[in-house]
């Protein structure tokens, strides 16, 4: 593989920025979004994984729960409230 | 935090092998036969001829720790320590002294705990959060099943039905407990489409609200120039899947919320196949704090089946055999246009044969 | 302030009448010394007089690193009801079969006297043990403290939920393979997929040992993987004659029910065909001293159960008809992985296996994740005559229309 994970956390946290408040994004989603932008010779679902990883530990993302997981910008919690 | 130990993540569970009293550790996988011995009390003979009797015991699921260190007490007096839950949110000590289990169910009686649910019983009713804790509850679930079990204890303490009973409660469509193959399954529904809430577009993505109805009721809308969704009302069957993905879209409302009721269904291959309970009442309005249309409904149900079942015969099996129209007669319901599916597949739910009862 | 304590609840006081344990008594039994259940309990009584209940969505609380085990909740009247502002829900992974020691029920105990409620379920609806109620700040202590004693979170979310079993091996007979031992092995093998959504929508494991499904898999796990045997059902031909003096009436109640009537008794011998039968377990069940399943033992896996949501209930169907299950496991998690594989590249969103394979059709399904069809998979061939064939024959130098769009 020649990109890394942290290349692919990087494109993976544009792309959740550029996509919030518009769309959540799942897990799926940011694996075959970059797999597509990559291409598969460099990118694959392990490297996605470790790079979700990646932003999730860091604290720079987090998993949310709207009848389904999604992997968002840390937002003030009881986001839910309507 | 005080102490500066490494943050552990993912060990998974512990090994149950470190819970297994000695007498399973020494026969494990070694069982002959098993004998109920009385309600509540069963014995599993080994190969060796070790013997493990289990008393099993019904608890509130809701319960405090004060009672589950109660629990661990009366394993620690009886069993060695040794204790486990079943599936249906019942307790079970496991002992290997016989003289242990008369003192044991006496402990038991004065925590208020029946023994029971083994055999030819109705055992324990899986059930869900309800008010307690659930946001898209269209019931609550604890009193629900108190009341019932209350007037169905009989049933529990004693083996007198031709097989067993397995009685199940979801608050919602969500059904956390998948209820719907169970001999009685009792079902929190809506009855009312959502409401729109101001400011949708807010915390709701529109296309993911739209897409999330099964019946395509759901189509974008202007309200005061903001994009917001409005709900085709007649093509809402109150499923509030797009209430589990936007939280601006609720459904619940005293006055049409309630419960339904469902029978005939079971998992075990026994004799018939697994299925589907099917629906026996459509609606009765939620009258807490106990639900008394809904408990003697249920009395209804189950003493039909108890009274005309052959020996073995599950709910579902009953029914079959004397055929639905009989069933609602002998129970005392009424049928209505609601008990007719109309969603996918519906067609295979119709009678297609001349075979009627007259 | 939230009225609660004494006649401040009458709805809910009717519900500590009665001979069956009460969810109120146990609630306000903590009542007294925490003040959260103090709210809860006025909350509750609240919903039971307006009949409609004050919860809202969770959203994003967890503990970090992880995308499920905690089910955050609000209630709708927080300035009422303000020490149960935050009421979140921690799913706890429980042990294989649901087997506790004393010791271990009580370090839970303590834990969460410590950091919650002091509420519980045991156990929840997928099996986990249920910690009910407690506020954001106190997850990590809580999480921190749990794995110092061994425990681990379960699963919520779009991931793998906490797998579960019956008691199988440690004490029913009739297992046909240690179900406590799988369900820990996959629990343990797939710790990532658990903790971390990966998926277009929840997976479920459910292990029974044998036919009779007592953690119901067939209706309520994605997987669900019941015991079974190819083998002659054993008999101890003295046993059934024993049950028959005992008063069963072995004609009508055994042989009468015996879904393929493949049993016969004479009064003296019972005979069975075991190549008719399919292992229901009636006549063991009716005869557990005389009869038992086989040695030839392992589990038919089916897959695609489902409560309602979204597109309607579904009951497992029959994916592989027999296999030998002995660890590590590894045919059976490689069929996992490669159904898995599939449904993240083609699952939409909120979709469950047994949806998609309902959306693209079992066949192609099969071929997909490399799997034979079999006639065992169906309770029926087709009866409907629209079939899609994939190809044609052309004689040689056909003009249709059969040219590919592009080589
Ligand atoms: S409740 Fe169900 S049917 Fe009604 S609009 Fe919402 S998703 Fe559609
Ligand atoms: S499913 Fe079968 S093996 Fe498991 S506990 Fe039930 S009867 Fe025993
Ligand atoms: S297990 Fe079921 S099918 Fe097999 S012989 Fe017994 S009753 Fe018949």
């Amino acid at each position: 593989m020649a990109v890394t994970s942290e290349t692919v956390a990087d494109a993976m946290y544009a792309m959740i920025a550029e996509y919030q408040g518009k769309k959540k994004l799942k897990a799926t989603d940011l694996t075959k979004a970059m797999i597509e932008k990559f291409g598969e010779a460099e990118c694959d679902r392990q490297v996605c994984k470790a790079a979700i990883r990646t932003l999730i530990d860091s604290g720079k993302c987090v998993y949310t729960y709207f009848g389904g997981s999604y992997i968002e910008l840390p937002h003030a919690e009881g986001a839910a409230q309507g | 935090m005080t102490t500066a130990a490494q943050r552990k993540t993912d060990i998974g569970p512990p090994s149950y092998e470190q819970f297994l009293p000695p007498v399973i550790k020494q026969n494990y996988g070694r069982w002959k036969y098993h004998e109920i011995l009385r309600p509540g009390v069963m014995v599993h003979v080994a190969r060796s001829g070790d013997k493990l009797y289990t008393v099993r015991a019904a608890s509130s699921r809701l319960m405090g720790i004060e009672r589950i260190r109660r629990f661990a007490d009366l394993a620690d007096k009886y069993c060695g320590g040794y204790l486990r839950f079943t599936s249906r949110h019942n307790v079970e000590f496991l002992l290997t002294d016989q003289s242990k289990i008369e003192p044991l169910i006496a402990d038991l009686a004065r925590l208020g705990h029946p023994v029971g649910g083994m055999g030819n019983a109705i055992s324990a009713i899986v059930h869900t959060q309800g008010w307690v804790h659930c946001h898209s509850a269209a019931t609550d679930a604890s009193g629900v099943v108190k009341a019932v079990m209350d007037d169905l204890h009989e049933y529990f303490v004693e083996r007198k039905l031709p097989a067993k009973l397995r009685v199940a409660l979801a608050c919602c469509l969500n059904m956390c407990g998948a209820v719907h193959c169970s001999d009685i399954a009792i079902l929190g529904v809506h009855r009312r489409p959502p409401r729109v809430q101001g400011g949708l577009k807010r915390i709701c993505e529109i296309p993911n609200v739209i897409a999330s109805c099964p019946t395509a009721a759901i189509r974008p809308a202007t309200v005061n120039g903001e994009p917001t969704v409005e709900i085709d009302e007649a093509n809402c069957m109150f499923c509030a899947n797009c209430f589990s993905v936007c939280p601006a879209l609720p459904l619940a409302d005293p006055l049409n919320d309630g419960i339904s009721i469902w029978v005939g269904g079971k998992v075990s291959n026994a004799r018939s196949e697994p299925t589907f309970s099917k629906l026996a009442i459509p609606f009765i309005p939620n009258n807490p704090p106990r639900w008394p249309e809904v408990v003697t409904s249920i009395r209804r149900i189950v003493e039909v089946w108890a009274k005309g079942a052959r020996p073995f015969e599950r709910m579902g099996e009953f029914i079959e055999r004397i055929g639905w129209p009989r069933f609602f007669q002998e129970a005392g319901i009424e049928f209505r246009k609601e008990h007719i599916d109309d969603y996918r597949y519906a067609g295979l739910s119709y009678k297609r044969s001349a075979q009627l009862r007259h | 302030m939230a009225q609660s304590g004494n006649n401040g609840t009458p709805l809910l006081d009717e519900l500590e009448k009665g001979p069956w344990p009460s969810f109120v008594t146990q609630i306000k039994e903590q009542a007294a010394k925490n003040a959260m259940c103090k709210d809860l309990l006025a909350l509750l009584e609240r919903s039971y007089r307006e009949k409609v209940g004050h919860w809202k969505h969770g959203g994003i609380v967890g503990v970090l690193g992880y995308g499920g085990g905690v089910i955050g909740r609000y209630n709708d009247l927080p300035e009422e009801y303000p020490h149960i502002a935050h009421f979140h829900t921690m799913r706890v992974n429980m042990p294989s079969g649901w087997f506790y020691t004393s010791a271990s029920l009580r370090t839970i105990c303590d834990i969460w006297e410590r950091h919650g409620s002091g509420l519980t379920n045991m156990h929840g609806s997928t099996g986990d043990i249920i910690l009910l109620g407690t506020t954001t700040d106190q997850l990590e202590p809580a999480f921190r403290e749990l794995t110092e004693a061994g425990f681990d979170l379960g699963g919520s979310g779009s991931a793998v939920r906490t797998p579960s079993c019956c008691v199988g091996p440690a004490r029913c007979e009739w297992a046909c393979y240690d179900t406590l031992h799988l369900t820990n092995d996959l629990t343990h093998t797939f710790q990532d997929e658990l903790h971390r959504p990966a998926f277009p929508y929840k997976f479920k494991f459910k292990c029974s040992g044998c036919p009779n499904d007592c953690v119901a898999a067939i209706a309520r796990a994605d997987m669900s993987i019941i015991g079974t045997w190819r083998d002659d059902i054993k008999i101890d031909q003295a046993e059934v004659r024993a049950a028959a003096q005992a008063g069963l009436d072995i004609h009508r109640d055994v042989c009468a029910r015996c879904p393929t009537q493949c049993m016969e008794w004479d009064g003296n011998t019972l005979a069975i065909d075991d190549a008719n039968c399919v292992k229901c377990m009636h006549c063991i069940n009716a005869m557990p001293k005389a009869l038992a399943p086989g040695d030839d033992r392992g589990a038919t896996i089916l897959l695609g159960s489902k409560a309602p949501i979204v597109q309607g209930a579904q009951l497992s169907a029959v994916l592989v008809p027999f296999v030998k299950l002995e660890p590590p496991y590894r045919e059976l998690k490689d069929l996992v992985q490669r159904i898995w594989d599939f449904w993240c590249e083609n699952g939409k969103n909120r979709e469950r296996v047994g949806e998609l394979v309902q959306r693209v059709g079992l066949g192609n399904f099969l071929e997909a994740i490399g799997v034979e069809p079999l006639p065992e998979m169906l309770a029926y061939p087709r009866d409907n005559p629209y079939v899609f064939y994939e190809e044609y024959l052309e004689a040689e130098g056909d003009e249709g229309a059969a040219e590919p769009a592009a080589q």
